[in-house]
């Protein structure tokens, strides 16, 4: 039998504006709609769920401040993961370069915390782990460079190495990171002036303002200068940028350069933060990876980052506060949050093909006769 | 397959004697956003006959072949199969009509056979295929029409010309009647367009129908039976018989106004030497690139090298570009060395470069006209685009190129209005003043139009004193511009003559790599 209509997809010359702010809107809500299927067939309250959720994620003051805190280190791993992807170039290893921002900006703390001024040591920690992000992320980018060697696979092995790093470092006993005299091993804590205090009441740290202000000078940068130039002549054209002399060998450097740096600074600003010293637990939390598909849902651009970090660490926090508001499990949050980014990438397809509804007529089966 | 044993030319219009009418299309509409593709065309198809519909790029030639394929819709129109109105939803309805469309971009599965890819899509295919059953019935097809391929190859490994073979021999084992080629000669290299012309008349002899679909008025004027000329979406004219079709009447309803192809050489007096190039090896790995070329181009000269691609062009230029550093051998412009110092040096020294291939290389597609404009120039740390707007405004209006204004996306670009972009960029100078320009098929794909104006570009480029480096497959546009021709085979200069006497045989002995014999 044969269906009276079939679906046909039409390739699109040209994606009207408007549908880069209306797929992502309709995919969110299409996730939400998967999400109440999903919540309806294991008995859970649909309403009572998503209002829990909103109101603890965005709709409450706790709520927004709690989701726009934890939406900085988020946002950080956005713009790295955004930044690498624009040129091809990807590097899925945010996370191992977030534990070794974290390693490095808990080490210039705690080394020169004791004698310098906190209008010092805020900067010089939170470079140290920019720092040390980058130089987590300089030999991939290196081999990628010369060899071609794909900076996904050595990228994402590295986090691996990554966080056992962390661990040993915490483990090991008289480790320099771990606190002395306790029972249980534990991470030092950094110095007063390494640590930023929230502002007011909130969990929100003064390094939100600094991580917007980065998001948007990066956007700028792509933009408007010679190095972003550079980037999209490479990123659309190799050949093209050999032809105009630009090195791509160089560029992928810096660029990988500036991702890892970017997700170095994210693990630098939980210490100066909420974690305060070298903490195990990160290793669980996943703010890495989650820079992916944030980056991803924000098609690479930087300031789009901003919204779609904020977006999924609203997700994340209200999905947290569900197991603690009501007996919803925590997974749904989780679950949601890949619906979103299922329906979002799978919404690409409507943004480059148009799609007809063609009716099918009766065939005639004799051709000419 | 007893279409030709019916009678089905009832159209009022069409006089007694000639073949019945296999297909015909009547006031045919298609809008696409922002443009007219096809204006009230009217088109008709005779059994056995090649018909040709001729028409710039952007004409709506594909547009009206689609539609008659069943591939897009019509607006409004009627489409008649023998005579009887008939609906073509999909290109399957096509097929179950006889008619299959080969396609500008082939729609074969790289990875697969060319059995495979011949079968592909047929409804009736049983679950497991009986590979020898279905490498022998489309060696069958393909013999009956004089279309050698092996059934066995995978379709990755086949050249242009051989998949264009895959495409005919799938459409003729689908059953189709009625062959829509688009452009098939536009990716072909001239022995292949030969073998495609006897491909074709086999087929009509036959009594299957084609539809040949080009810009080419050579090829036009030779293969067809009657011609339909489209220009805007709109029919300009048909004519009649084969024979009959003069190419500058073609030309002219093609483009709207005459076109003037004929020779130009320097007007002037040639000066100083610009570009000296003393001999250049160049081994790649261990394979000798280029060997031992030496020759000069002077201020004002046109210096063309003919020669089949692949004998070591594209190196050359790359090599003067500062693009690839010779094994050996000097290069110098304006007097002043340029070896191993880079594309950025070569161009500080007044080289501009017009590559092969324009998008991807020449221009970056995602990229504005504007930006595409700073590609080869020097740009600040803030890139100032608005310092350079008007500039840009300018080009797009002393260039004539079509394009909503310096926004325009490069990819969006016709063939010829990117060349024209190009040229824009490198005769206008970016570090210096341009004192050499080279240039490697300038108008390949273009045009007549296109054609002309590139020409005309490059000629005022000589007579402003630029020294020009032209480097072509296209014998007949290297025989009317260049002051000299050099003959390049396999990486070697076999060949040299002054443009205006060169003999076509002998340069064309010379590229076949004959000189030896006949010096
Ligand atoms: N799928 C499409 N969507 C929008 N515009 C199209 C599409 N296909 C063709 N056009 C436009 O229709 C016109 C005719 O195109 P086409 O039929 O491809 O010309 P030709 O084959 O003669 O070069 C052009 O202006 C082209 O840009
Ligand atoms: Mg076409």
């Amino acid at each position: 039998m044969r269906a009276p209509f079939r679906l046909q997809f039409e390739q699109r010359t040209e994606t009207p504006k408007r549908l880069g702010i209306l797929v992502p809107v309709v995919s969110v809500f299409a996730a939400l709609i998967a999400g109440a299927l999903f919540l309806l067939a294991t008995g859970h309250s649909v309403g009572d769920t998503y209002s829990n959720m909103l109101s603890d994620g965005f709709f409450s003051s706790t709520g927004i401040t709690d989701t726009l805190g934890l939406s900085t280190v988020l946002i950080c791993t956005g713009i790295a993961a955004a930044f690498a992807f624009q040129m091809n170039l990807y590097n899925i290893g945010g996370e191992g370069q977030l534990y070794v921002g974290m390693i490095g900006a808990t080490w210039f703390g705690l080394y020169f915390g004791e004698n310098l001024p906190s209008f010092l040591m805020i900067p010089i920690v939170l470079l140290g782990g920019a720092l040390c992000g980058a130089a987590w992320i300089a030999i991939p980018a290196w081999v990628r460079a010369r060899l071609g060697t794909s900076e996904i696979v050595t990228t994402l092995l590295l986090t691996y190495v990554a966080a056992s790093l962390v661990n040993h470092f915490i483990y090991r006993s008289g480790s320099y990171f771990r606190a002395p005299n306790t029972m249980f091993p534990q991470g030092r804590q950094v110095p007063d002036s390494a640590m930023l205090s929230p502002i007011g009441d909130t969990k929100m740290y003064p390094t939100f303002f600094v991580v917007i202000l980065l998001s948007l000078a990066l956007h700028w940068m792509v933009r408007r200068t010679e190095f972003g130039y550079r980037i999209q002549v490479i990123s659309d054209s190799p050949r093209a940028a050999r032809y105009a002399g630009i090195s791509a060998r160089r560029t992928t450097v810096q660029v990988m350069l500036i991702s890892g740096a970017l997700a170095g600074l994210g693990g630098a600003t939980l210490i100066v933060g909420s974690f305060q010293r070298l903490d195990p637990g990160i290793v669980t939390l996943g703010y890495g990876y989650a820079g992916i598909v944030i980056a991803a849902l924000a098609r690479n651009n930087m300031a789009a980052v901003i919204v779609s970090g904020i977006l999924f660490a609203g997700l994340r926090s209200g999905g947290d506060k569900l197991q603690i508001s009501t007996d919803t499990p925590i997974h749904i949050g989780v679950m949601l949050q890949g619906a979103i980014l299922l329906f979002a990438l799978g919404g690409e397809a409507f943004r480059r093909y148009k799609i007809r509804v063609v009716r099918t007529p009766a065939v005639r089966v004799e051709v000419t006769a | 397959m007893t279409s030709s044993a019916h009678e089905g030319a009832q159209g009022p219009h069409h006089a007694s004697g000639a073949a019945p009418v296999a297909l015909e299309a009547i006031g045919i509409v298609k809008r696409f956003p922002g443009v007219l593709a096809n204006d009230d065309v009217n088109f008709d198809i005779q059994t056995g006959e090649v018909h040709t519909l001729l028409g710039e790029n952007g004409a709506g030639k594909s547009t009206l072949a689609s539609m008659l394929c069943g591939l897009y819709q019509p607006d409004a129109g009627r489409i008649l199969r023998n005579g009887v109105p008939i609906e073509l939803p999909s290109p399957r309805a096509g097929l179950q009509h006889g008619i299959a469309m080969v396609h500008q971009h082939f729609r074969l599965v790289d990875r697969f056979t060319v059995a495979e890819n011949v079968v592909l899509g047929s409804r009736d295919l049983s679950f497991k295929l009986n590979r020898r059953e279905l490498n022998d019935a489309v060696a069958a097809v393909a013999d009956t029409y004089g279309l050698p391929v092996d059934p066995t190859a995978t379709v990755g490994d086949l050249s242009v010309g051989q998949r264009q073979r895959v495409e005919i021999v799938k459409a003729l084992y689908q059953g189709a009647e009625i062959l829509l080629l688009d452009e098939p000669t536009a990716v072909l290299v001239p022995a292949e367009v030969e073998k495609l012309f006897e491909n074709v008349h086999a087929m009509t002899q036959t009594g299957k129908s084609v539809v040949f679909i080009s810009h080419k008025l050579g090829e036009v004027a030779r293969i067809s039976d009657r011609v339909t000329v489209l220009r805007n979406g709109c029919v300009t004219g048909h004519v009649a018989s084969k024979g009959q079709a003069d190419a500058k009447e073609l030309a002219r309803l093609m483009v709207g106004r005459d076109i003037d192809l004929a020779a130009q050489r320097a007007s002037h007096p040639i000066g100083h030497e610009v570009l000296q190039i003393r001999d250049v090896n160049l081994t790649m790995n261990g394979v000798n690139v280029l060997s031992n070329i030496s020759f000069n181009v002077h201020e004002g000269e046109m210096v063309g090298i003919a020669g089949v691609a692949g004998n070591g062009q594209r190196e050359l230029a790359d090599v003067i570009a500062g693009l690839l550093s010779p094994t050996s051998g000097t290069i110098s412009i304006g007097g002043a060395m340029s070896t191993d110092r880079g594309p950025i040096a070569a161009r500080e020294l007044g080289l501009a470069y017009v590559p092969e291939d324009r998008l991807g290389v020449g221009l970056v597609p995602s990229m504005s006209i504007l930006d595409n404009l700073l590609l080869t120039r020097d740009r600040n740390i803030v890139v100032d685009r608005a310092s350079v707007m008007p500039e840009a405004t300018r080009l797009i209006d002393e260039f004539e190129i079509k394009a909503n204004g310096p926004e325009h996306m490069a990819r969006k670009l016709s063939g010829g209005n990117a060349q024209k972009v190009l040229l824009a960029r490198e005769l206008s100078g970016g570090r210096t003043a341009t004192k050499l320009l080279v240039v490697c098929s300038p108008t390949r794909g273009l045009d007549v139009g296109a054609i002309e104006t590139v020409r005309r570009l490059l000629d005022d480029a000589r007579s402003a004193g630029q020294a020009i480096l032209l480097i072509s497959e296209d014998l007949d546009e290297i025989m009317s511009l260049a002051d000299r021709v050099l003959v390049i085979y396999r990486g070697a200069i076999v060949h040299e003559t002054p443009g205006e006497t060169a003999s076509l045989e002998k340069v064309g002995a010379a590229m076949a790599g004959l000189t030896q014999g006949s010096a």
